[in-house]
């Protein structure tokens, strides 16, 4: 979210007149060729998937995000929805769970928390964000699968079973519950990071205008500062939203690998990112493999669409606000 | 100035420095382990289903003719789409190919290169091994039908067997499979609803219960989970000390996958396939013959180009594989190919050229 | 620049006690919060640690993997392929991430007009979000079909990965620079070029480094792309050719992860406290040089 402070003279304003420079056209070539390559690739990446996938969109229209099967008697039908609404049911989940952990946690590291402890823990949150997927994975499937089935979904169902989301004792230990936790872990840290940035950044003037009127710290919060950051902790979401989407490994080792679509997450699902990482190896006929990247598709237009939504929230804000 | 230069070169020194010294650390600990050039290597992919077996030949092979030979088992379905790709020397896969896999591969050949049976393991602490399981019952476990262990229908079957009224798990592969091929064919034959709502396939709408990749991974659910219930080659049964059914056959016998089980399945049918060698001896007939036969064996199968830059290599090791290799399957409980399958996958095995 | 009222009424509650009750409440759940989030870094992290000590031994660094097929317990090894085979793929990608991240970002921050540097840094931001899955499916598609796997396919792809990060960190370090500097040198009459290269870069190095130490503690990590580019191995040799598949520590614990083997679930345990360890060091070292080119820059060194 950094813009620059400072910027340097044009090139347009350092010429000389009649003076022609080859070193400084070289730099130009090189970096500006550098930089494009952002560009090029997302235009790239976007073409070659649409490539792939093209012999599965043609044969299934738009009816592939509607059909909940995959592979049929003679592998000729493929369809996406239990993939949609599973990684729509973990992502969303784990935002449920994640956004309230997160805002906590920033406001605990920018409001309450005492220098020394602030040195301390921020370092350990942004360390959670640094363990890889395939450990949370492994976790999941040898730690906190046989806890699911052993304390946490009993209790869990003893309690709120009536829920449907709660309506059967988890049996296996990989189902859409884990799923959720594992991405609600990974989320944590990235919308806090954000959100500690955001609530730094809100000008002390409003906040000490507001405690000099006899506000409590939480009444700042909620009256101050959670409205002046109100866009950017709607881009926070979105991101870490972008982030568990696109997640394939963590998911695929503990969410079960079924196709069924029913509201009770102590049964296993599946989601767009984790069935192709667990099919793509194995596809063995041009049809599964244009399917599989048809599900590619979906995921990288969602999260295009997802990433620019926070980025130009973000852009508006740091602008409106000028905060780095 | 001077002072500028010395502070610009430090953290650079440092980076190099480090960099160097990882590089070092990392030749020195390593020099130890042997690296190998691809030349004498044959690289193959495929079914999981024999690994077991070419884990043996792997070892043995390298001894004898001093070719190394690796594999990966990342599934039927991979093994196919590897050897399309160009990717693997030689692909595995239980199923055979289809004609437009065929068409796909572009000029590849398939031959059986070994036999074993599909185990079906059951996780029921404090029970005993080799309970009875019939066809029915299983697709109605994998229909999502029969929920409980202590189902009447389940109880039939094991008469004196206190079975715990615990939820059935049963567990599916979720990557394209061969051995789900051959498992679901089963289903096919002995379930009506199963064959309409289903199907056969390397990869089908599995209605109930959860997946996981590999044999490997379908071992390790059932492993895991009290009440699960899963297919996979017996040798995974074994070497994970898993329990595993009794299936009924047709013969109305409840058949072991063991190598009497297996030997008396294969003969159900002698005909190949003409284009991919299939031989289908899922659920042999009733007769006296089959009395023995488990009902859920299968030959698995090398895939080979018919045009390979290695072809001097894998000549060789697929005859050792048909011939010699044969008699390391017998511990792993792969029982030896019949003697005209030997005579066909070498047949064929002449079409293979540099 | 406008302020935001507070848009909570602070006066209608006339009950000081609630106020003063709801607000130690909340500063008792954000305490919470964060200390269960702490917690979990610590169950997860003293998982790996207590489940992978007994896996750790210099055999685990200096063998390879087995192939095992009998049905005894499997005999330990170690991930001595693995290791060498991450180093290499990293490596790698860092020498090809490195250069293009630092010139977009000398573009983007010197050179571009402000118009354009902002369209592109978009883009980079954009990329930076793709997910690692479809990253992967691309170079699949666009290198391996019908060429087959190899190491530096799948350091592409991790590169692809880096770059954005490091031209981020890059830009904001470049911007710190002062431009009275820049000013200076030009002044004296160097040329655009000489004033980047040998002027502004060498300020820089510390934040740079810092990006790529950070982008390269994500790449380590990654699992995804490997799966596409370099999961055809022989699992018991040590291969350093870079156009061969090698194994890699992700692609061990992802693999072992799901057997149902015990002694390979302790293997991948030692192999994620590796890999957390080679991430932490990488985090450490960022961290450091992350403070000193900024205290350096502010003048306080």
């Amino acid at each position: 979210m950094a813009v620059a402070q400072e910027r340097a003279p044009g090139p347009a304003a350092l010429q000389r007149r009649g003076r022609f420079r080859p070193g400084d056209a070289l730099l130009y070539l090189v970096t500006c060729a550098a930089a494009l390559s952002g560009a090029l690739l997302l235009a790239l990446i976007t073409r070659e998937i649409l490539v792939e996938a093209w012999p599965a969109m043609q044969k299934f229209g738009l009816s592939f995000l509607t059909t909940q099967a995959w592979g049929d008697n003679n592998k000729t039908l493929f369809g996406a929805k239990s993939f949609i609404f599973g990684t729509a049911v973990t992502s969303f989940g784990a935002l449920l769970l994640a956004t309230p952990l997160s805002l906590a946690i920033a406001l605990f590291l920018t409001e309450l928390a005492p220098g020394w402890i602030k040195r301390v823990v921020a370092p350990l949150i942004d360390l959670l964000a640094a363990i890889p997927s395939v450990v949370l994975g492994l976790w999941g499937i040898l730690v906190l699968g046989p806890f699911i089935t052993g304390t946490l979904g009993p209790a869990i169902h003893g309690t709120l079973g009536w829920l449907p989301i709660f309506a059967s004792k988890p049996t296996v230990g990989s189902n859409m519950f884990a799923a959720i936790l594992i991405l609600t872990i990974m989320m944590v840290p990235i919308i806090s990071s954000i959100c500690r940035e955001l609530f730094v950044s809100v000008p002390s003037e409003l906040k000490d205008g507001a405690l000099a009127l006899g506000a409590t710290r939480w009444e700042v919060v909620k009256g101050v500062v959670f409205p002046y950051a109100r866009a950017g902790i709607a881009a926070a979401m979105i991101l870490g939203l972008g982030r568990a989407v696109g997640e394939a490994i963590a998911v695929t080792q503990v969410i079960g690998n079924n196709v069924a679509i029913h509201a009770d997450l102590f049964k296993p699902g599946d989601t767009l990112a984790s069935r192709i990482a667990g099919q793509y190896q194995g596809a063995d006929t041009a049809l599964q493999v244009a399917s599989l990247v048809y599900l590619a598709v979906i995921l990288l237009v969602f999260s295009l669409i997802a990433n620019l939504t926070a980025q130009l929230i973000v852009r508006r804000v740091a602008a409106r606000h000028n905060i780095r | 100035m001077k002072e500028f230069v010395t502070r610009r070169k430090r953290p650079l020194g440092v980076l190099s420095v480090l960099v160097v010294a990882v590089t070092a650390v990392a030749v020195g600990l390593t020099t130890g382990a042997q690296a190998r050039s691809s030349a004498d290597e044959l690289k193959g992919a495929g079914a999981t289903f024999p690994a077991p077996l070419i884990a043996a030949w792997q070892t043995r092979y390298e001894a004898a003719k001093g070719v190394k030979i690796s594999y990966n088992p990342i599934g039927s379905g991979g093994g196919i789409s590897a050897i399309s790709n160009k990717t693997v020397d030689f692909g595995a896969s239980d199923a055979p190919m289809t004609p437009d896999q065929f068409n796909t591969c572009g000029g590849c050949v398939e031959l059986p290169w070994a036999l074993s049976a599909t185990s079906i393991m059951y996780n029921l602490p404090g029970l005993p091994n080799n309970l009875h399981m019939t066809g029915p019952i299983l697709a109605g476990i994998y229909l999502g039908q029969i929920k409980k262990w202590d189902d009447p229908k389940i109880k039939a079957v094991n008469k004196g067997v206190n079975l715990p009224s615990t939820d059935i798990t049963p567990v599916y592969r979720s990557d394209s499979s061969g051995t789900s091929f051959n498992f679901t064919t089963y289903l096919n034959t002995v379930s009506r609803q199963w064959k309409s709502q289903v199907g056969r396939g390397t990869t089908v709408n599995w209605p109930a219960g959860v997946g996981a990749r590999g044999s490997a991974g379908v071992s390790g659910v059932v492993s895991r989970t009290p009440g699960a219930l899963g297919y996979a080659d017996i040798a995974y049964a074994l070497k994970n000390h898993l329990k595993f059914f009794s299936v009924q056959n047709r013969a109305k016998k409840f058949a072991r996958p063991g190598l009497a089980g297996i030997k008396a399945a294969a003969l159900a049918d002698r005909k190949f396939n003409p284009q991919s060698n299939e031989l289908s001896i899922v659920n042999p007939p009733g007769s006296k013959r089959f009395a023995k036969a488990y009902p859920i064996c299968t030959y698995t199968y090398v895939i080979l180009r018919i045009q390979s830059d290695k072809a001097n290599l894998l000549k060789p090791f697929i005859t050792w594989a048909l011939t010699t290799g044969q008699q390391y399957g017998r511990p792993l409980i792969f029982e030896p190919i019949p003697k005209y399958v030997v005579a066909r996958g070498k047949a064929t095995l002449k079409k293979v050229h540099p | 620049m406008s302020a935001q009222a507070p848009t909570a009424d602070l006066f209608r509650s006339e009950h000081m006690r609630r106020r003063r009750i709801v607000n130690k409440v909340v500063e008792g759940v954000a305490t919470v919060a964060a200390l269960a989030a702490v917690a979990v870094l610590i169950i997860v992290v003293s998982s790996v640690v207590r489940s992978g000590w007994d896996a750790i031994n210099l055999d685990f660094f200096t063998k390879n993997q087995t192939l095992y097929s009998g049905f005894g317990p499997r005999p330990a090894s170690g991930i001595a392929n693995a290791i060498v085979g991450t180093l290499i793929i990293i490596g790698i990608a860092i020498l090809m991430a490195l250069p293009v991240g630092v010139a977009t970002a000398i573009y983007l921050n010197e050179l571009a007009p402000r118009k354009l540097a902002n369209v592109l840094t978009l883009a980079f931001d954009v990329l930076n979000g793709v997910p690692a899955i479809v990253l992967g499916i691309f170079v699949f598609v666009f290198v391996v079909v019908g060429h087959g796997q190899a190491a530096w396919k799948a350091s592409f792809a991790l590169a692809i990965l880096m770059v954005p990060m490091i031209a981020r960190s890059t830009q904001e370090v470049l911007a710190l620079v002062p431009a009275s500097m820049r000013e200076a040198s030009l002044a004296l009459g160097a040329a655009k070029w000489r004033t980047t290269l040998s002027i502004v870069l060498p300020q820089a190095v510390g934040g740079i480094v810092t990006g790529a130490t950070l982008a390269t503690a994500r790449a380590a990590g990654e699992t995804a792309p490997l799966l596409f580019t370099t999961a055809l191995y022989s699992a018991d040799t040590m291969t350093y050719d870079p156009r061969q598949p090698i194994p890699s520590i992700p692609m061990f614990i992802f693999t072992s992860a799901e057997q149902p083997d015990p002694v390979l679930h302790q293997q991948a345990w030692g192999a994620a406290a590796v890999l957390i360890g080679i991430i932490l060091i990488a985090s450490l070292i960022a961290r450091w040089f992350a403070d000193r080119s900024v205290q350096r820059l502010k003048g306080e060194r």
